[in-house]
């Protein structure tokens, strides 16, 4: 009920002010029911008319109760009766009467006032809460969905960065086409050659089958050697995606080591570890780097066979870098490389030797930059080589 | 075997290339010597013969168009056949500009290479045939004293008699002495002989 007298409306002021003068009409017909009855006039019926016409209707409709009540005790019920005067025998009683309704409304309507402004504080407080809140939700709502959009967004980002990736690798094996199909072409030039001098001979006058069938072997073992080549790429191929999970480079190291063994005691080279105390890991494919080191360290072997005026010593050292890398080193104390030979190393088909096929360090250099690291070569000195490369360190576990 | 019995080189690094290139050349007759590498070519003695030269272009160490400038420098003039994986254009046009004889890509057939063997083989005949002529030419015209190479000059140049014993200051007679005794030694049969090989010399000297 109290808020509906809150509300300023015409109409409301309008019925406030009547329940006024109802309410003073009623406390009148009680009053005068009364004293007929018993003698005594019942004015604080009057009371309880202002009281409640402030309580409900406020300051205004209090003064015209105050007002009405005023003027109606004094024609009703103060001597002389029925005229707007007062005795001066009751006037201190009159007046009294008067103050006390004056000072009765003025409380209770400055009660309301400040109960009244309590609400609208209260009300507005809890406009402004909603208000808030919806605010608030808003943000909400914009923060989820600018989320949803970052996530939606590194989505694509990994899906360019992997399409990437696999351009990147397509242009690697795309460079190495060419010299593949040289690779290729190498063998069947053999077996052409052999097949041509094969019919020659047998087209001879007199045949010579002994040089036909030498022919025919050598067509064979290049048919055999071209089939080799299509397989060993094939392989490359297929592995050519990273299988990234964390490694101990130390460990990929060892197994290389262990590996290599065998062909390092065959040309009387002594391999030397020197790995790094903190066990660095990475994030890679073992296998894949473990086909890098070893390469290397076979390279290394080989460029070691002529050395005899020192001790053929590989080492392969790992060391972390301050940079949140780890750089593996293979050294050799071998024949070292000539400005020439260090310019085209990483020249896919590029090689020193007559068996090589020049494929190793490009194809590790592709490996070492699929996992974001570099590959290098250096003089060791006077005499020898460093190769050495960097991969981009995780962080130990916490195991 | 004779001296001038013909002979091909054949110089690759895959064994097998070498090998069948060796058998097809030897089916038809021909000598054939096979080197592993640019190198080892250069190291060997080579017979004095008409040869031919068939040259893989990518060999590790020198490779085929190093040799090729290595020959052409050391003045060793010898017909080669290139053989290239991919006959790629600026280096087929680098071999030829540099006077290869024949560029062939790989896998070669057989009768290809052995035309080309036989035309190389065939040039480097006539071009030794020329450079002999021209070596004797040259032998003959050393083999005249000072004067006798002044009269040869102006008598090739188409002088009278008259005229170089004047421009010389000497005698008729001297002059017809002097021209007799160089067509003599070179052995010119007549006026015209005498101008062909004069004009030989040159060309060869020119070369």
């Amino acid at each position: 009920m109290g808020r509906r007298v809150d509300e300023p409306s015409r109409l409301h002021a309008i019925a406030r002010y009547a329940l006024a003068i109802v309410l003073v009409a009623l406390a009148l017909l009680i009053s005068l029911a009364l004293q007929n009855s018993f003698g005594n006039p019942f004015w604080f019926f009057f009371s309880v008319a202002v009281i409640l016409s402030t309580w409900f209707g406020r300051i205004g409709p209090g003064w015209l109760s105050v007002a009405c009540s005023t003027v109606a005790v004094m024609y009703y019920f103060t001597p002389p009766i029925h005229r707007f005067a007062v005795s001066p025998s009751d006037l201190p009683y009159f007046v009294t009467f008067v103050a006390c309704e004056v000072g009765a409304t003025q409380l209770i309507s400055w009660r309301r006032q400040t109960e009244d402004a309590l609400r609208r504080a209260r009300d507005e407080l809890e406009v402004r809460v909603a208000e808030r809140t919806v605010e608030l939700k808003n943000a909400n709502e914009a923060l989820l969905k600018q989320m949803d959009e970052q996530r939606r967004t590194e989505e694509t980002l990994q899906a360019t960065r992997a399409e990437l990736a696999r351009a990147a690798r397509i242009t690697t094996i795309g460079e190495l086409t060419a010299s593949i199909a040289h690779e290729v072409n190498q063998p069947l030039a053999a077996v052409v050659a052999n097949a041509d001098a094969c019919l020659a001979w047998l087209s001879r006058e007199r045949p010579d089958l002994a040089e036909a069938r030498a022919a025919a072997e050598r067509a064979t073992e290049g048919a055999t050697r071209a089939s080799d080549v299509i397989a060993r790429i094939r392989s490359l191929i297929t592995k050519a995606t990273p299988e990234k999970s964390p490694v101990q480079v130390n460990r990929v190291i060892e197994q290389t080591a262990i590996l290599a063994q065998g062909q390092a005691a065959r040309n009387h080279v002594a391999i030397e570890l020197e790995l790094s105390p903190d066990s660095p890991i990475v994030l890679g494919d073992s296998i894949q780097l473990q086909q890098v080191i070893l390469n290397l360290v076979m390279n290394g072997i080989d460029a070691m066979t002529t050395v005899a005026d020192r001790p053929k010593t590989l080492t392969l050292r790992s060391e972390s870098q301050g940079s949140g890398h780890i750089r593996v080193l293979v050294q050799d104390s071998g024949i070292g490389l000539t400005e020439e030979v260090k310019s085209r190393l990483f020249e896919p088909f590029f090689t020193t030797r007559s068996k090589g096929m020049g494929m190793g360090l490009s194809i590790s250099r592709s490996i070492i930059e699929a996992h974001g690291g570099r590959l290098w070569a250096e003089s060791n000195g006077s005499e020898g080589a460093i190769f050495q490369f960097t991969l981009p360190s995780e962080d130990r576990p916490s195991a | 075997m004779k001296e001038q019995d013909p002979i091909v080189f054949v110089i690759d690094d895959d064994r097998m290339i070498r090998d069948g290139l060796q058998s097809l050349i030897r089916s038809v007759g021909l000598r054939v010597e096979t080197f592993a590498s640019a190198q080892e070519f250069l190291g060997a003695k080579r017979p004095d013969t008409p040869a031919c030269l068939v040259l893989d272009v990518r060999m590790p160490g020198l490779s085929g168009l190093d040799l090729q400038l290595k020959l052409r420098d050391d003045g060793i003039p010898i017909p080669i056949i290139f053989i290239t994986g991919h006959g790629d254009i600026p280096m087929s046009v680098r071999a030829m500009k540099e006077g290869a004889h024949e560029f062939l890509t790989k896998p070669v057939r057989g009768q290809d290479l052995l035309d080309a063997v036989q035309k190389a083989l065939a040039s480097d005949r006539a071009l030794r045939q020329e450079r002999r002529e021209a070596h004797e030419i040259r032998a003959r015209f050393e083999s005249l004293t000072p004067r006798e190479k002044q009269v040869l000059e102006l008598v090739v140049e188409g002088l009278l008699n008259k005229q170089i014993a004047d421009r010389l200051g000497m005698s008729e007679l001297t002059v017809k002495t002097h021209r007799a005794h160089l067509m003599e030694k070179t052995q010119a049969e007549s006026l015209a002989h005498l101008v062909r090989m004069a004009e030989k010399l040159k060309t060869a000297t020119r070369k």
